[in-house]
Parts: structure tokens; C-alpha cells; sequence
């Protein structure tokens, strides 16, 4: 008996010091977090960073634990300003050594394209893709077409609902204040130029980024036979266009915005969503509405499991789409290559040869296949659209298909 | 198409006329203390904040909430000069504009902590319906505003020139060791034109936000500004009206005949081209002061 216990004791250590061991050799990985907390993205942050750190809270304690991998995410002030996040960059490196990095817009890619193939660092997008930087080899990696492509599988729902048999009349009111924004209109110039029986852009407006007054602009392409307001930019611009057009008594033409501009920030910066009545948001990725979705239930999880600090907002849905493709990325390449094995090269890999589908991400994003010869997948995705009907933020497409566009 | 360019020509007299508004800040600062304030665009946004708070958040009707807000901004101002350019009399422009330069990052921060990142709706001050001539579309903020800066500027112009104070601090802007021997108070002068740049300010932050949105990116307006009050030359009111036109106009009609025809935004740009080249003929402006040295 004596013996017996004596046994089950030794045993009982022996299993302990397994144990320990197994967590003793846990491998921790860093992820650095390009963030905005004073530039002119600063107002959706909390959303967006509480989501990314939230997800990997949620995946070091139920999937991390088990590959004996732990994921450690850090912070970094990025102002959405290029200079700035260039000169953070080599910090970044040397304190934190990162496997991932995650952006947050245009500025990081047009600072950082050139340095991560060197580093050795793949950097997820949350945003949609750039022309700019639409190029093969990629190191950095966007889970969304690019805006070009969202607007244009927006020309095509939209000319489909309204029954429009002609080509679709768009303006595009941009600005030149970021890479980002021209890349944009590009974009969108380039789907109407291959797809001329489907869309004309009649004018490109280039406005600041607070505009003063754009009522004589918006009467200017009202007066061209523009049927749809494009506007990719900021919240701002959504304002000052939507005061011309009710200043001019036109409801009949409706703005469409992005997801960093989307229909809810703008409805806060114009006053209530009841004012964009009719206008519309597209992206390629899930609608934060208040129905019940395999996404908002998981974001509902976060908040209650993991005390998540953010609100079910699209800046929200951008900080988990770009975690989650990154833990994932992680996931595969630690169980392909091994717990102590995980390093940015080899995270890069597992992106451009693992798919993820759409069930790993709780349906934010559609299913994700990377080649070799893009950032974003180039077959395959879809966008989300949703509009205020009725005063209420409602979805009114999913799935609907991304159409092809040539390089710009 | 004759209305289409009357149609520029108007607004871009009256975006001008803003412009010159915020200029207006420039210049009273700078007579009086002969300071470039490089925060002035972060005045705007300071003093749009305060109408917001007041009549947005506090809830206050437009008639007591905009009295309110500009106590505010005229405080804030007066704070300004007290806590930093007080003492610094006697320093170095150059300090003093460094001061400035840090006055920007710090009014910038300190809205951030206490209003937050957010983009909030601007009250609507002044009717959106824009006034309609036939094809010819004025938008109402934009012509309230121009007529509020024409009276501001001449009467700003006949405070400078015409009154006591006035005078004391035309006095102190050509020189503050020789005001300060004719008994005029330097440090009084300098607070008045900063409670005075900061009330400008708030006027052109209500004409340039009503019924848009407000963020801290408002600020950008300062840099708008900029070429009006330096082809005026930064020692005349009635000159920037006059140079607020030029930029204006000259901005509108480029925006709308030469933007779409090279695809870009060469508007926003072409009134730092026409500055540089007032610069180079005439550094100090179209109305600057020439100071004659003796030796």
C-alpha cells in the first residue's frame, strides 16, 4: 500500500514536471501593433486596437496554449504619417524583434514595403489593398481587395439594383493629402476604364481634408449626370458633401464610403445616421449591424469572456479581421514547423501556401487563398454591403463578387 | 458656362475672405508682439471646440452658447500670453517662435485629452439652404462669413489706426523698447492681440464648421491662411481682405478649369506658388511695412 502510494506520488510529480516542462518551453512571439492614437485616424483606435489585442487574448488562451506557442502584442504610434512610422521602424526591430506586424493604412505600407522583404517581417493589412503597392513577392498581405475593387463590385450591385442599363455616372470626390486616397480613385478610374459599359467616372474632385464648401463642386457633377457620389476618403468629406447635396434638394443620389468612413462614423460626424438615409458603405469584409452573425457572436464572446474594451463597430471588425489572419498565419506555420520554429519568413510562407477559410475567421472575412503574385487574393473574394433604411443600418448585399481589374 | 464661372469666382472670393479672416489672427499677433504664430490654425480648432461644448454638448442655445464659446476662446488666449509670452519679453523672436511651434503640439494634445479623438458634428450656425440667383449658388455660411470678415476687417482696421488702444499697439508692433519709453504697456498690448487673434479664431472656425464636422484636422485652415497673410504682409488688416480675394479667387478658378484637366490638386497648391513669387519681388508683402533703418 505504502509502496503503492509511494508510486502514485512519484507519479504524480513526474506528470507535474511534464507539465512544467511543456510550459517552461512555451515559445513567446512578439506581434508589433502600427496604431493611430493622434493622427486623423485616432477616433476609431480604441476599437480597432482593443479588437487586436482581444483576439489575442482569445487565441493564446484557446489555441496558443495547446501548440505551446504564446503571442505577445505591443503597441506603437504610427500618426498615419510615413515619416513617422519610418523612423519608429528600426525601434520597433530592435525592441521588439516582431514576427508579424500589423498596419493600420496607406502610410505603413508606403514606409514600409521596402524595408520588411529585408527584415524579414510580414506586416497584415485591415484595410483594403493598394495599387501602389500591388506587386509580386509580397510581404505585406491585405485580407480585402483593393478599393479600386470594392467600389467596383459596388458600380456592379448597385447598377443591377437601380436596373441602370447604361453605364453607371460616378464622381469620386478624393484628395491628395495621403498615397492612399490617389491610389483610391485610381483604382477607380482604372475598373471604369476596363469596364466602360459598366461605369464612367465623370469627375475626380480634389478637395482638402476638411473641405471649406463643396456645394459648387457637387452641383458641377450633379449637373454631368453623376448617379452615385464616391467617396473613399474621410468622415469630412462624407459632411461636406452630403450638406451640398441637401443644400441642393438632391436625394436621389447617394454617397457610397469605405469602411474607415463608413456609414456609422459619418452618421456621428453629421449629426444621426437618419441623415445618411439611403447612402451606402462596401467592404470585403463583415457589417457590424446589430443582428445575430457568426462574427458579432464572437466579437459578443470577446467582451464577455475575455473583457474585451471595444464596441461592435467596423473599426472593430478591421482589428479582428487583420489578428485574426495573422494568428492563423502563426497557427499553421507552428504546426507545420514546430512550436520553436516561427519566424516571420516562414509565417510569410504559410500566407502565400495555407489557406484560410472563411469558418477560421467566424465569417469576417470570405475565404483567403494568397499567390505569389498580389498582396491581397486574387480570385475569390467578395464584399458586404449595407445602407440606412429607415434610420436603421441595414445589409443589404453579401457576397456580392468582386470583379477583375488590370494593374495600375 | 458664364455661370459656371460666376459661380467660382463668388466662392472663391468667399472661401478667400475666410482665409483672410484667419489671417486677420496672424496679423493682430504679430503687430502687436511680432509673433509668427505657427498655432493659429490650432486656435480654430480650439475655439470650434468651445462652440461645440457649448452649444453640442452643453446643450446652450445658439445665443448664449456663442457668447460663451468666445469668452472661452478669449480666455484662452489671454492665458496663452500670460503663462508663456509674459515671460519671454524681451527674448528673441526667434523663441518666441519656437514657442509657438510648441504652443501647436500642445493645444493639439490637450484637445485630444479633453474632447477626444472623435469627429463631432458642428452646430449649425448659419441656414444650409445656399441663396439662388437663377444658375448662380451662394452658399449662405460662406456669404455671412465674407460680410462678417469685410466689417472685421475695417473695423479692426480703424481700431489699429484710428483709436487710442489702438494706436498704443501700432506703437508697440514697430517697437517695444520705444513704447515701452512712451509709457505704453508692451505686456497689455500683447495680451489684448492674443485675446484678439484667439475671438478671430473662433469666427472663422464658426463660418469655416457650420453644419460640417469637427475634428482636430480643422487646424489645416492655419496653413490655408498662410499665403494671404504673407502676400498681404503681416502688418495690415485691410490688405489681407484684399489679399484673401486674390488667393481665392485665384484658388476657386484653378481648382475648377485646371484641377480636372491635369488630374491632381493643383488648387491647394497655387497659392503657396503665387506667395513664393510676391516673396521674391517683394518680401515684405503687398502692404507690409518698409522700415527705413538710420545710420
Amino acid at each position: 500500500m505504502r509502496k503503492r502510494t509511494l508510486a502514485g506520488a512519484l507519479a504524480g510529480v513526474g506528470l507535474g514536471l511534464f507539465a512544467g516542462g511543456n510550459a517552461w518551453a512555451e515559445s513567446t512571439y512578439n506581434i508589433a501593433s502600427i496604431a493611430d492614437f493622434t493622427g486623423p485616424y485616432a477616433d476609431i483606435m480604441k476599437d480597432m486596437v482593443g479588437a487586436r489585442h482581444a483576439v489575442v487574448d482569445w487565441w493564446n488562451d484557446q489555441v496558443g496554449k495547446g501548440l505551446g506557442v504564446r503571442v505577445v502584442i505591443k503597441d506603437y504610434d504610427g500618426r498615419y504619417d510615413a515619416a513617422q512610422i519610418a523612423s519608429l521602424w528600426p525601434g520597433i526591430k530592435a525592441e521588439l524583434n516582431p514576427i508579424v506586424t500589423l498596419g493600420t493604412g496607406g502610410p505603413d505600407v508606403a514606409a514600409l514595403q521596402g524595408r520588411l522583404p529585408t527584415d524579414k517581417v510580414p506586416m497584415i493589412m485591415a484595410t483594403a489593398g493598394y495599387g501602389f503597392a500591388w506587386k509580386p513577392d509580397p510581404w505585406i498581405f491585405n485580407p480585402r481587395p483593393t478599393y479600386g475593387h470594392e467600389a467596383g463590385a459596388f458600380y456592379e450591385w448597385f447598377r443591377n439594383a437601380r436596373k441602370v442599363t447604361a453605364p453607371l455616372k460616378v464622381a469620386i470626390i478624393s484628395s491628395e493629402a495621403s498615397p492612399a486616397y490617389v491610389d483610391i480613385h485610381k483604382g477607380a478610374d482604372k475598373y471604369a476604364k476596363d469596364h466602360p459599359d459598366k461605369a464612367e467616372i465623370v469627375e475626380i474632385i480634389y478637395t482638402e481634408v476638411q473641405p471649406t464648401d463643396l456645394t459648387t463642386q457637387v452641383q458641377r457633377v450633379l449637373r454631368k449626370g453623376a448617379q452615385l457620389i464616391h467617396i473613399q476618403t474621410n468622415t469630412a468629406a462624407v459632411v461636406a458633401t452630403k450638406r451640398a447635396l441637401q443644400a441642393l434638394g438632391r436625394t436621389d443620389v447617394p454617397i457610397m464610403m469605405s469602411s474607415h468612413n463608413g456609414l456609422i462614423a459619418s452618421g456621428k460626424a453629421i449629426g444621426g445616421l437618419k441623415e445618411l438615409e439611403g447612402d451606402f458603405e462596401v467592404y470585403g469584409m463583415a457589417v457590424p449591424t446589430e443582428g445575430k452573425t457568426a462574427p458579432h457572436d464572437f466579437e459578443q464572446m470577446l467582451v464577455s469572456k475575455y473583457k474585451a474594451q471595444i464596441n461592435w463597430t467596423v473599426a472593430t471588425v478591421m482589428g479582428l479581421n487583420q489578428t485574426m489572419v495573422a494568428l492563423r498565419a502563426i497557427e499553421a506555420t507552428a504546426k507545420k514547423n514546430g512550436a520553436d520554429k516561427v519566424t516571420g519568413e516562414a509565417v510569410r510562407n504559410t500566407m502565400l501556401s495555407t489557406p484560410i477559410t472563411s469558418e477560421q475567421t467566424f465569417g469576417i472575412l470570405p475565404n483567403l487563398t494568397y499567390t505569389n503574385e498580389a498582396p491581397f487574393p486574387l480570385s475569390g473574394l467578395t464584399v458586404n454591403i449595407a445602407t440606412v433604411k429607415d434610420g436603421k443600418y441595414t445589409i443589404v448585399a453579401d457576397k456580392a463578387p468582386v470583379p477583375t481589374i488590370g494593374k495600375w | 458656362m458664364i455661370f459656371d464661372f460666376l459661380n467660382y469666382l463668388i466662392n472663391g472670393a468667399l472661401v478667400g475672405l475666410l482665409y483672410a479672416l484667419v489671417a486677420m489672427g496672424f496679423v493682430v499677433i504679430y503687430r502687436a508682439s511680432k509673433v509668427f504664430n505657427m498655432a493659429q490654425g490650432e486656435l480654430v480648432v480650439f475655439g470650434g471646440f468651445m462652440v461645440w461644448w457649448m452649444i453640442a454638448q452643453v446643450g446652450l442655445p445658439l445665443s448664449i452658447g456663442l457668447p460663451l464659446a468666445f469668452a472661452a476662446a478669449i480666455l484662452f488666449g489671454l492665458a496663452i500670453e500670460r503663462i508663456f509670452f509674459s515671460r519671454l519679453a524681451g527674448e528673441s523672436v526667434f523663441a518666441m517662435v519656437m514657442v509657438t511651434i510648441g504652443l501647436l503640439i500642445l493645444i493639439r494634445g490637450l484637445i485630444l485629452v479633453l474632447f477626444g479623438p472623435a469627429v463631432r458634428p458642428f452646430p449649425i450656425v448659419f441656414p444650409l439652404k445656399p441663396i439662388i440667383f437663377g444658375d448662380i449658388l451662394i452658399p449662405r455660411s460662406l456669404l455671412f462669413g465674407g460680410l462678417i470678415t469685410i466689417v472685421v476687417g475695417f473695423g479692426l482696421s480703424w481700431f489699429f489706426n484710428r483709436t487710442r488702444t489702438g494706436l498704443r499697439m501700432t506703437a508697440v508692433a514697430e517697437d517695444h523698447e520705444v513704447a515701452l519709453s512712451m509709457g505704453i504697456s508692451v505686456k497689455r498690448s500683447i495680451a489684448f492681440a492674443w485675446a484678439l487673434g484667439s475671438a478671430l479664431s473662433t469666427i472663422g472656425a464658426v463660418i469655416y464648421l457650420s453644419g460640417k464636422s469637427l475634428s482636430f484636422l480643422a487646424s489645416d485652415i492655419g496653413l490655408s491662411a498662410l499665403p494671404v497673410a504673407l502676400l498681404a504682409g503681416f502688418e495690415s488688416i485691410a490688405g489681407v481682405l484684399l489679399a484673401g480675394l486674390i488667393v481665392g479667387t485665384i484658388q476657386g478658378l484653378v481648382t475648377a478649369y485646371v484641377d480636372p484637366v491635369v488630374g491632381g490638386a493643383v488648387g491647394s497648391v497655387f497659392p503657396f506658388l503665387i506667395m513664393l513669387a510676391i516673396l521674391f519681388i517683394r518680401p515684405t508683402g503687398m502692404f507690409g511695412w518698409k522700415i527705413i533703418q538710420r545710420v
